[in-house]
C-alpha cells in the first residue's frame, strides 16, 4: 500500500495520563477493540491511530508508573486533548493527577482540552452494571468477565484466577465523589491560567466511566474527538498554508514575511 | 562471574567435608552417572579430535564401563552408587585443597544445628510471625500510591506466604535493598515477606561485618544463593538442584532486568540519596516482567547457554528481511530486530556502534522478555526507554515495538534508537518495513518458518540436542547463538520438558564446574542417555534414547555435527548485517533516502 504512510498521518494528538492501575489501557482497549481484558502494566507509551471521520487521531496511552515519568512531557508535546484518569475507588489516584501529571501537560497545546475521568465506576455503582445493556456496547458482559480473569500468558506457573463472582458482587467504597472531580477540574483550569467562563464547563468535562462494562467510554472519547475538531481544522489549514508559502507564493507572502521579520 | 574456589581455613570457615555428598543431586538424577573417568579425559588436550577423544575414553572407564553399556538402567543406580560416593570424595578433596585467596566465604554447612538449617528455620519463623500482621488493612505509603491492585491482578503476588504450598515452590527469588527493604518476591507479596527479607539482610550484614561476603547456604533440600550488586541484594532459594553458578547466573539476569528498566546509574543515585528508599515505587508494575523473566529462565535453555536462539529460516529469506531492515533507517537508529514467535529472525546493527561494543545475548534475552511481558495490547506502537545493561548499564535506548501482523501478533519489529524524540521518525521506518514486507510477501513466508524436528537430522537414537558454536575469528563480535530442535515426545509435556532441561542443567553444571571443569560427559540417566561435549569450537548437549551404546552415540554426534554444518546457513544468522545511520556527509547518501533528515542530530550516540 503506497498510500499507507500518507493515510496514517495523524491530525491531532490525544494523551491519556494518570496513575498506574487506574485503567488507562483498559479504557482505550474498550474503546478501540470493544473488549475488556486483563492488561499488563504499560511500558513507556503506546501509540494508536483512530480514524475519526476523515481525520486521524493519534492517541498516546502512557504508562502510569513513576518509572516512566520522565517521558511524560514528550508524549504530551503538542497534544490537543489530555485525558486525566483516576480510579474512583482510590483517592490517591486523584491526588496523583495534581501532584505528578498536571505539570507534564505544560508541553501540550495552549488551547489543549482537559478531561477528567474517573474509571472503575462499576466497582462502586451498581447502576453502571445495569447501564451496560442500555448502552449496547457490551453485548456479552460475561465474556468480558472471562477475559478479565484470563491468566497471564507468560506464567508457566498456574495462577489462581481471580474469582469473577466474588468480584462483581463486591461494591467498593467510592473514594472520589463527583464533586471532588469537579473541584479538581476547576483547579486544573486555574493552573493552566484558563478562564473558567470561556473554557469548557467542568460538568461537561468530568466523566465517570467503566472500561469493564463500557459505561460512558464511547461518550468520553467521542465528546473529546468532537471537541478537538476545530484544532484539527486549524492545523490542516496551517498545513495547507505553509507549503504554499514555501514553494509557490515565495514572492508574495514570503517577502511580506521576510519584511516583517526584519523589523 | 567470580571464581568459585571453595574456601576453607578463614575466620568464618564452616565445615565443608560433610556437606558435599548432600549437595550432589540424588541418585535418581545421577543414576548411572560415572564421572571419575571424565576429568582425566578432560585433561587430555585431544578433545578437538572427536575420534581420538572418544576412543580414549573407554580405556579410562575400564570394566565397569562395558558393563554399563550392556546393562539396563535399573541396575545402574545400585551399581554406581559407590562410585558416586567416590566421586563426591574426589570433589571434597578438590574443594578442600583449593585454597581460596579471596575474602569471600561460602557458608557451606549441613550441620542441622548450624547455618543451613538455621537459615531455613529462621526464614520459616519470620514468615509465621507475619501471619497476624494483616498486610491488606495496613495503610502504607505504597498502597496509597495506588499499588492496591484490582482483583484482576490477582496472581502469584497474592499468594499466602504462610502456606506449605508457598514454601514448596521450586525456586524463590527475592530482591531487597541494602537497608533490608523488600523490592521483589517471585511468589507472595513483598510486604508480607518484609521480616523474611529482614532475616536475609541480617545474614548478609552479619557475614559482611566480618569483612566477608555470604555466597550460598546449603541445606538438605535447598540451596540459598546470595548476590550483592550495588545497593541491591538478590537471594535465590532453590530446591532445583542447580549449581550455585547457575543460580547466581539467574540472579544476575534478574538484576539486569531491573537495570534494564531503571539503569544502574539511577539506582545508585537513588540509594545514595536515600538509603531506605522503597524501590517498588519505581518498579511497581514491572513485577510481571520479572515474573516472566523467571519463568523463561526456568523453561528456556537460552539463558543457561547464554546464547540466542534464532528461528530456522532459508538464508535467502533471512537475507531479504535483513535488506528490508537495512533500507529503513533514520538517524540515531542503532539496532533493528525482527522477531517471530519469540525467536530472532534477523538483527541489523549500526556499524559504528557495533564496532564499539558487541550486543550480548543477555541483552537480547531481556528485550525478548520485555516484548513477551508487555504485549497485552498489541495493536499499538510502543515507545519506551530501555537500558541494555551489558551494552551500557547507565544509559537508555529508546525502543520502538510494534507487531507487523495484527491480530495474530507473532511477528514483532523492534527498533532501538538513541534519540528519545525519534518516535515518529522510527515509526516511519516501520511503515517502510511494512510496505517492503508486503510487496515481498514476507509475512506469509515467515509464518511458514518453524522449529525443526530432530528427525531431520536422521539419527534414530537422537532425541534432542543443543548446539552452541563459539566465536570464530571471521565473525568476531557476532551474537552468540545456539540451535536446538523442537522438544518432541517423550518431552512433549511440561513436566518432561522440565526434566530434560534439568538434566541439561546438570550436564552444564558439570561441564562448567569452576572447581573441576569437564570436557566430555557421558551420562546414563534413568530414562535417557546424555552426552555433553565442549571443545574450543562449540558446546554440545545431546540426549539419546536410554539404550544407545557409547559407540552409537559417538557416531550419532559425528553425523549431527555434519548435519549442522550443512544446515548452518538456515539455523544461524551467519553474517549479521549492518547499516550506517551516521549523519556524516560521506555516508549520508544512504540515510537521506529515509527522508528523516529533519530529525535532529544532537544527542547522536550521546548515551554511548
Amino acid at each position: 500500500m503506497p498510500d499507507l504512510s500518507k493515510m496514517k498521518k495523524p491530525d491531532v494528538k490525544v494523551v491519556l495520563l494518570g496513575d498506574m492501575n487506574v485503567g488507562k489501557t483498559s479504557l482505550l482497549h474498550r474503546y478501540m477493540e470493544r473488549k475488556f481484558k486483563d492488561t499488563v502494566s504499560t511500558v513507556g507509551g503506546a501509540f494508536f491511530l483512530k480514524q475519526w471521520g476523515p481525520y486521524n487521531i493519534s492517541i498516546w496511552d502512557t504508562a502510569g508508573r513513576e518509572q516512566f515519568h520522565g517521558l511524560g512531557s514528550m508524549y504530551c508535546r503538542g497534544a490537543a486533548a489530555v485525558i486525566l484518569t483516576y480510579d474512583v475507588t482510590n483517592w490517591q489516584s486523584l491526588a496523583e493527577i495534581e501532584e505528578r501529571f498536571l505539570s507534564l501537560t505544560d508541553t501540550a497545546n495552549h488551547d489543549c482540552i482537559y478531561a477528567l475521568v474517573g474509571n472503575k465506576a462499576d466497582l462502586t455503582d451498581p447502576k453502571v452494571h445495569l447501564s451496560q445493556d442500555a448502552d449496547g456496547q457490551t453485548k456479552d458482559p460475561t465474556g468480558g468477565d472471562e477475559e478479565r480473569t484470563e491468566p497471564q500468558v507468560l506464567s508457566a506457573v498456574p495462577t489462581p484466577p481471580a474469582s469473577p463472582t466474588s468480584f462483581s458482587g463486591l461494591v467498593l467504597h467510592k473514594q472520589v465523589t463527583r464533586d471532588d472531580a469537579l473541584s479538581l477540574y476547576e483547579r486544573i483550569l486555574r493552573y493552566k491560567g484558563l478562564d473558567e467562563k470561556s473554557s469548557l464547563p467542568a460538568d461537561k468535562m468530568c466523566f465517570e466511566t467503566s472500561a469493564k462494562t463500557g459505561y460512558n467510554v464511547d461518550v468520553l472519547f467521542e465528546t473529546l474527538f468532537d471537541l478537538v475538531l476545530p484544532s484539527i481544522l486549524r492545523k490542516r489549514h496551517e498545513n495547507r498554508e505553509s507549503p504554499t508559502v514555501d514553494l509557490e507564493d515565495s514572492g508574495g507572502v514570503g517577502s511580506k514575511r521576510a519584511r516583517s521579520s526584519c523589523c | 562471574m567470580e571464581e568459585d574456589n571453595h574456601q576453607d581455613g578463614e575466620a568464618q570457615e564452616v565445615k565443608i567435608s560433610d556437606s558435599q555428598p548432600e549437595s550432589i543431586p540424588p541418585a535418581d538424577i545421577l543414576l548411572g552417572n560415572h564421572e571419575c573417568p571424565e576429568p582425566v579425559e578432560g585433561n587430555h588436550s585431544t578433545a578437538d579430535d572427536r575420534n581420538q577423544s572418544v576412543d580414549s575414553q573407554p580405556s579410562h572407564v575400564g570394566a565397569e564401563e562395558s558393563g554399563l553399556d550392556a546393562d539396563v538402567p535399573p541396575h545402574l543406580g545400585a551399581k554406581l552408587e559407590p562410585e558416586e560416593t567416590k566421586d563426591s570424595d574426589c570433589l571434597n578433596n578438590m574443594s578442600t585443597h583449593l585454597d581460596g585467596t579471596e575474602t569471600e566465604v561460602r557458608v557451606t554447612d549441613n550441620d542441622q544445628s548450624d547455618s543451613g538449617e538455621f537459615v531455613v528455620t529462621m526464614l520459616a519463623k519470620a514468615k509465621l510471625e507475619e501471619q497476624g500482621i494483616g498486610v491488606k488493612g495496613r495503610p502504607s505509603p505504597l498502597l496509597e500510591a495506588g499499588i492496591q491492585e484490582s482483583p484482576s491482578f490477582k496472581s502469584q503476588r497474592d499468594e499466602d506466604v504462610t502456606t506449605d504450598s508457598w514454601r514448596q515452590h521450586r525456586k524463590h527469588v527475592f530482591v531487597l535493598s541494602e537497608a533490608g527493604k523488600p523490592i521483589y518476591s517471585r511468589y507472595g507479596s513483598e510486604e508480607a515477606l518484609s521480616s523474611t527479607m529482614g532475616v536475609m539482610m541480617a545474614l548478609v550484614s552479619f557475614v559482611q561485618s566480618g569483612d566477608n561476603l555470604i555466597r550460598s547456604v546449603y541445606s538438605e533440600e535447598h540451596t540459598v544463593v546470595f548476590l550483592q550488586k550495588g545497593p541491591l541484594v538478590l537471594v535465590c532459594v532453590s530446591s532445583s538442584r542447580q549449581s550455585e553458578q547457575q543460580l547466581l547466573g539467574e540472579l544476575l539476569y534478574v538484576y539486569y532486568q531491573i537495570i534494564s528498566m531503571l539503569t544502574q546509574a539511577s539506582i545508585s543515585r537513588i540509594f545514595e540519596h536515600k538509603k531506605n528508599y522503597d524501590l517498588r515505587r519505581l518498579l511497581a508494575g514491572s513485577e510481571k516482567i520479572l515474573d516472566g523473566l523467571l519463568n523463561l529462565v526456568d523453561s528456556d535453555p537460552s539463558f543457561l547457554l547464554a546464547a540466542v536462539h534464532c528461528l530456522p529460516l532459508a538464508s535467502s529469506l533471512r537475507d531479504s528481511l535483513s535488506q528490508i531492515l537495512q533500507k529503513a533507517i533514520t538517524p540515531n537508529l542503532v539496532f533493528s530486530i525482527l522477531i517471530a514467535k519469540n525467536q530472532l529472525l534477523t538483527i541489523v546493527q549500526e556499524k559504528t556502534v557495533i564496532e564499539d561494543a558487541r550486543l550480548e545475548p543477555a541483552d537480547v534475552h531481556l528485550l525478548l522478555n520485555l516484548i513477551g511481558a508487555s504485549s497485552a495490547f498489541q495493536a499499538g506502537e510502543i515507545w519506551t526507554p530501555i537500558c541494555l545493561p551489558l551494552f551500557n548499564p547507565d544509559c537508555y535506548f529508546y525502543a520502538y515495538i510494534s507487531y507487523l501482523d495484527p491480530p495474530e501478533c507473532t511477528v514483532c519489529l523492534l527498533l532501538l534508537s538513541t534519540d528519545k524524540e525519534a518516535f515518529y521518525a522510527v515509526a516511519e521506518c516501520k511503515r517502510k518495513i511494512e510496505e517492503a514486507m508486503l510487496t515481498q510477501n514476507s509475512l506469509s513466508l515467515i509464518a511458514k518458518a518453524q522449529l525443526y524436528s530432530v528427525n531431520q537430522v536422521g539419527v534414530s537414537d537422537l532425541r534432542h540436542f543443543m548446539y552452541k558454536p563459539f566465536d570464530v575469528p571471521d565473525n568476531y563480535r557476532q551474537l552468540t547463538q545456539f540451535t536446538s530442535p523442537e522438544m518432541e515426545a517423550p518431552y512433549s509435556n511440561e513436566e518432561e520438558k522440565m526434566r530434560l532441561l534439568d538434566l541439561y542443567r546438570y550436564m552444564h553444571s558439570r561441564i562448567h564446574s569452576t572447581s573441576r571443569p569437564l570436557k566430555l560427559i557421558y551420562h546414563v540417566a534413568e530414562k535417557e542417555t546424555l552426552l555433553a561435549w565442549v571443545t574450543s569450537k562449540f558446546e554440545l548437549y545431546t540426549c539419546f534414547s536410554p539404550l544407545v551404546t557409547k559407540t552409537c552415540a559417538i557416531t550419532a554426534i559425528t553425523k549431527l555435527l555434519r548435519w549442522i554444518k550443512k544446515e548452518e546457513d538456515r539455523l544461524f544468522i551467519r553474517y549479521p548485517p549492518k547499516y550506517s545511520t551516521t549523519p556524516n556527509p560521506s555516508k549520508s547518501s544512504k540515510s537521506s533516502k529515509s527522508e528523516q533528515q529533519d530529525s535532529t542530530d544532537n544527542g547522536y550516540l550521546s548515551p554511548l
